[in-house]
């Protein structure tokens, strides 16, 4: 906390307190710590353990390693292997991530910037999107559609979001934006830039971290989205991982233990790679909307 | 025709409050003009309307005598450099210095020359591949200079440039800046609020309040003759001092004065008073000096402060009977004087200033030149 | 530049459309299919409109009883001990020693994970009956417990889910405990308040907007959680886990009951709005801004 030196000379032990402190610290985190990650060790151990060994030992090094869950989980119960459905994953994720980045930039951009005719309202009815319950919208969003043809395709899990409906996104782009020095900007348009040459050329490379932060965001709520996959796509060859991965548990889950963690596994893998490549970028988006604003 | 910047009757209003309250005025050819005043005169949104970052409500602008009112701040041949330098973090100094000819569509080889051209003028050479980041203060500074020259302008415009770095480097671009005027003899619109900046550098001073221009005129007249209270107490440190009294008589050459302390008869003309009116009369601190002993003085005190700075000393004086704030006198170094010494002060009264009740300075000190730049436009 | 309010329109006109065909406009459509038997199979047009007689239905539906309870007392649980234990690892976290950022890694990851299918999958596993948690036990020499055939464990496990996942909130409380300056601490220090009344006179009050922030947020996610028991319970047993998000989604695409589960919905959004609506309309009186927003920027 604030300080950590002690005051008072007279009292020997105190001299020992940071060290203390600072041991009870370790202690608690180190504990904790490693409760909270054990499930996740436990699913990598498990996906190269055989099953006996899944329910006989609560370790999660294998003893006796071997591939047969991650060989057996990637053929899957289906007829596709994992790899189709990491593609389809892919098909939506990215997507998704390319249409809220640019949308949400060019919508923070105008909030944060223009004076826009009741801007004021506008800004209210973002931050009201981030409080709405989403099943209010399923389904008249289902039956839109519907309507549109659109059932088991793709599209309404990514086209709404190249429309900044995702409140949370265009707030934390605001909030750099606005930590901007105006004089920045300034400067551009004396250079020659339009509002548009402003914003590619000069504000998009510098909130950079930002942009970064919201691609990051959206690339780990869409790999875990499972709600709107499950209304929206009926054919298995389309199934993202999540899909897949609830009909395999719903198939093979009483014996093959392994295969399921290891399918499990390589589910999470692309986020988890990701969110140790950039953690930094996280920690800087989801602060910046609560301490700044 | 001379005229670089030409504003006529220039309004501007934020959200209905005025800001800027008519303003006209000329900038020549050349000429290296600064905007001064208090913050919050309205200083900042001239030189941003001039910029085109800003629009005037009323009123209208000229640049090299092209209407320039409503054009798009690139298209008036103007660049700006601004208080914090606002450079591209993301960009080298070279792309930084580049941008705008980029933008213009230049082809690459003359933006190369020209860059290399602009960084050689600012000794800039060696850290044209450096980001923003890596640059001190000055070195910053001397980017958002080259930023601006490389596009060869008709106007520049400097807001605040200084006033981020610190004191002594701020000493020193003041030179730099002042040495590349002399160089390039471009048009500048500099704004300041620090009034050494302002004599040091101008051509012409404008020295601007509350949204309108006090006076304009170069440093000296401006130091010399202020056309009003305001802008007498602006100009000039420590503050001129400011006395209370009143008119005794008025002649072709003189102004007698009635104060606390008696008659004092100043040489002035064009003096229009009625007896008894309430003046202001204005004393710079280097025109007080202490009398000798047995020396005949004007007014008389005791010493209530001494700020001993080294090279000069200022006394604060208690005037015997005035009744309000001591005033200020500017003395050698070595000045031998104490607290609450009583002294007496010798004024040069050929170099006192009359102001009347609504601060408007009253006539002329003998033997000055007929009003040149000063007065309202 | 900025004052042109034409192109400033366009930048977010994006934005209004989007808000009024995937927001605006779904939200009002979901309130007038409340009012009718609209059926998933059928044409909309085959609906009739019904008036209140949803909502009327409701007070008979115990069922609908049964999960609004669960759903409040998953509610109630878990955000306020969600967000002691962000504050209280913040706080241990929020001290300048080796490895301190390896910790928040790590109780950041579960908050990126645990919304995830295959983390649920994970967590099924852990509290099955032969799963890790009952192993461990039996290494400690205790019985099994039926973790998910039994009500009250089977809400534990998905509460613990939520409870996993405290790594984002964690993250903005330390965010707020690094911004407040450390010299009043020093004063209080010098002013001999101990290190606790320091985290109630000083850290607690400055991190109040953080707090409400969080608040707010963990309010509106936990009320619409539903991965975690779809998939971990299915919402029982006994609908003991059967939160309103499942019952929401089963009406409507189970049983094809558009119209209650639009009624259902609606429900569920004039509760988190009057949560909302009462947070912050309190916040004057507990939420400490040290200095007012500067909401014009940019904007002359």
């Amino acid at each position: 906390m604030a300080s950590t030196t002690s005051h008072a000379p007279d009292a020997g032990w105190r001299k020992h307190l940071p060290v203390l402190n600072a041991l009870l610290r370790y202690g608690i985190l180190i504990i904790i710590g490693f409760l909270m990650l054990y499930p996740l060790f436990w699913m990598i151990g498990g996906s190269f353990k055989n099953n006996h060994e899944i329910f006989s030992s609560i370790g999660f090094i294998p003893k006796e390693p071997t591939l047969d869950g991650v060989i057996n989980g990637w053929k899957t119960s289906t007829e596709y292997t994992f790899a189709t459905y990491l593609i389809n994953t892919f098909k939506i994720v990215i997507p998704k991530v390319i249409v809220t980045v640019i949308s949400s930039v060019i919508v923070a951009y105008g909030f944060a910037r223009f004076a826009i005719p009741g801007r004021k309202y506008l800004f209210a009815l973002l931050m009201a999107t981030v409080l709405l319950p989403k099943s209010v919208l399923l389904i008249p969003q289902y039956l839109m559609f519907r309507e549109f043809g659109w059932l088991d395709t793709y599209l309404p899990l990514y086209i709404p979001q190249a429309f900044a409906v995702e409140g949370f996104f265009v707030f934390m782009i605001i909030q750099f934006m606005r930590s901007l020095p105006l004089e920045m900007e300034e400067a551009a348009v004396m250079d020659g830039c339009n509002s548009f040459q402003v914003l590619t050329l000069i504000v998009a490379p510098v909130i950079l971290p930002a942009i970064i932060a919201v691609a990051l965001f959206q690339f780990m709520w869409s790999m875990n989205d499972f709600l709107q996959p499950l209304i929206y796509l009926s054919s298995v060859e389309k199934y993202p991982v999540a899909l897949a991965l609830k009909m395999s548990i719903d198939v093979t889950e009483a014996t093959s233990w392994n295969e399921i963690l290891a399918m499990s596994t390589i589910a999470i893998a692309p986020s988890l790679i990701l969110f140790f490549a950039a953690q930094k970028y996280f920690v800087d988006g989801i602060t910046s909307g609560a301490v700044k604003g | 025709m001379t005229n670089s910047v030409k504003l006529t009757d220039v309004k501007k209003s934020f959200n209905g409050h005025e800001v800027i309250k008519g303003v006209s005025l000329e900038v020549k050819k050349g000429e290296l003009v600064v905007f001064v005043g208090p913050s919050g005169c309205g200083k900042s949104t001239l030189l941003r309307l001039i910029a085109g970052l800003d629009t005037p409500t009323s009123g209208e602008i000229h640049i090299s005598n092209k209407d320039v009112t409503y054009a798009h701040p690139s298209k008036r041949g103007v660049a700006m450099v601004f208080q914090s330098y606002a450079l591209y973090p993301h960009m080298t100094v070279a792309d930084n210095i580049a941008f705008a000819l980029k933008i213009q569509g230049l082809p690459r080889a003359e933006v190369d020359a020209k860059v290399a051209e602009v960084a050689e003028i600012l000794q800039l050479t060696p850290l044209l591949k450096r980001r923003p980041k890596a640059l001190s203060g000055g070195q910053r500074q001397r980017v958002a200079i080259g930023r601006a020259i490389v596009r060869q302008p008709d106007v520049f415009l400097f807001d605040e440039p200084l006033s981020n770095l610190d004191a002594s480097l701020r000493g020193q671009m003041r030179v730099e800046i002042a040495r590349l005027h002399a160089k390039l003899g471009a048009t500048s619109v500099y704004v300041t609020h620090d009034q050494v900046e302002a004599m040091t550098l101008a051509d012409k001073i404008v020295v601007l309040n509350a949204g309108h221009i006090e006076q304009v005129g170069s440093p000296m007249e401006l130091y010399r003759r202020p056309a009003n209270l305001f802008v007498a107490r602006f100009i000039g440190s420590p503050n001129m001092n400011i006395l209370s009294v009143k008119v005794a008589g008025a002649a072709a050459t003189t102004v007698t004065l009635e104060t606390p302390q008696g008659l004092l008869e100043i040489p002035r003309t064009g003096v229009v008073a009625t007896n008894g009116d309430t003046v202001s009369l204005g004393l710079r601190p280097e025109n007080l000096h202490v009398a000798a002993d047995g020396e005949a003085s004007h007014l008389k005190g005791h010493v209530v402060l001494i700020e001993r700075l080294g090279g000069e000393t200022f006394a604060y004086v208690a005037l015997k009977d005035f009744g309000n704030d001591p005033v200020i006198i500017k003395l050698s170094g070595e000045a031998d004087l104490h607290n609450h010494q009583e002294v007496g002060l010798r004024v040069d009264l050929d170099r006192a200033h009359l102001f009347d009740a609504q601060g408007l300075a009253l006539g002329q000190p003998l033997g000055a030149a007929p009003d040149v730049g000063a007065g309202h436009v | 530049m900025y004052n042109n309010k034409l192109i400033g329109s366009m930048y977010v006109t994006p934005f209004i459309i989007g808000f009024l065909l995937f927001t605006a406009f779904p939200f009002i459509a979901s309130f007038v299919l409340s009012l009718t038997d609209a059926r998933l199979q059928d044409q909309l047009g085959a609906a009739n409109f019904t008036g209140l007689a949803n909502y009327g239905e409701m007070a008979g539906d115990a069922t609908f009883q049964k999960s609004l309870g669960v759903t409040f007392f998953y509610v109630f649980v878990t955000v306020p001990l969600k967000l002691a234990f962000a504050l209280l690892i913040a706080v241990i976290l929020n001290f300048k020693l080796r490895g301190i950022g390896f910790f928040r890694t790590a109780f950041y990851l579960p908050s990126i994970l645990g919304g995830s299918v295959a983390i649920a999958v994970v967590w099924r596993f852990v509290f099955a009956g032969d799963g890790l948690i009952n192993q461990a036990f039996g290494v400690l020499g205790f019985g099994g417990i039926n973790w998910l055939g039994e009500p009250d464990t089977a809400m534990f496990s998905i509460v613990l889910l939520r409870l996993w996942q405290f790594g984002s909130a964690m993250v903005v409380f330390l965010a707020g405990l690094k911004a407040i300056p450390e010299d009043l601490y020093e004063a209080a220090d010098i002013d001999g308040a101990s290190r606790f009344k320091q985290f109630w006179m000083i850290t607690l009050p400055l991190l109040t907007p953080v707090l409400f922030f969080n608040f707010i947020m963990q309010i509106v996610q936990a009320f619409q959680e539903f991965n975690g028991p779809y998939i971990i319970t299915a919402g029982g047993p006994l609908k003991s886990s059967y939160l309103l998000p499942l019952m929401i989604y089963e009406e409507a695409f189970k049983y094809f009951n558009l119209g209650y589960s639009s009624a259902l919905s609606w429900v569920l959004f004039v509760i988190i709005a009057i949560f909302t609506a009462v947070a912050f309309w309190s916040q004057k009186h507990w939420v400490f801004y040290a200095q007012e927003r500067d909401d014009n920027k940019g904007g002359h």
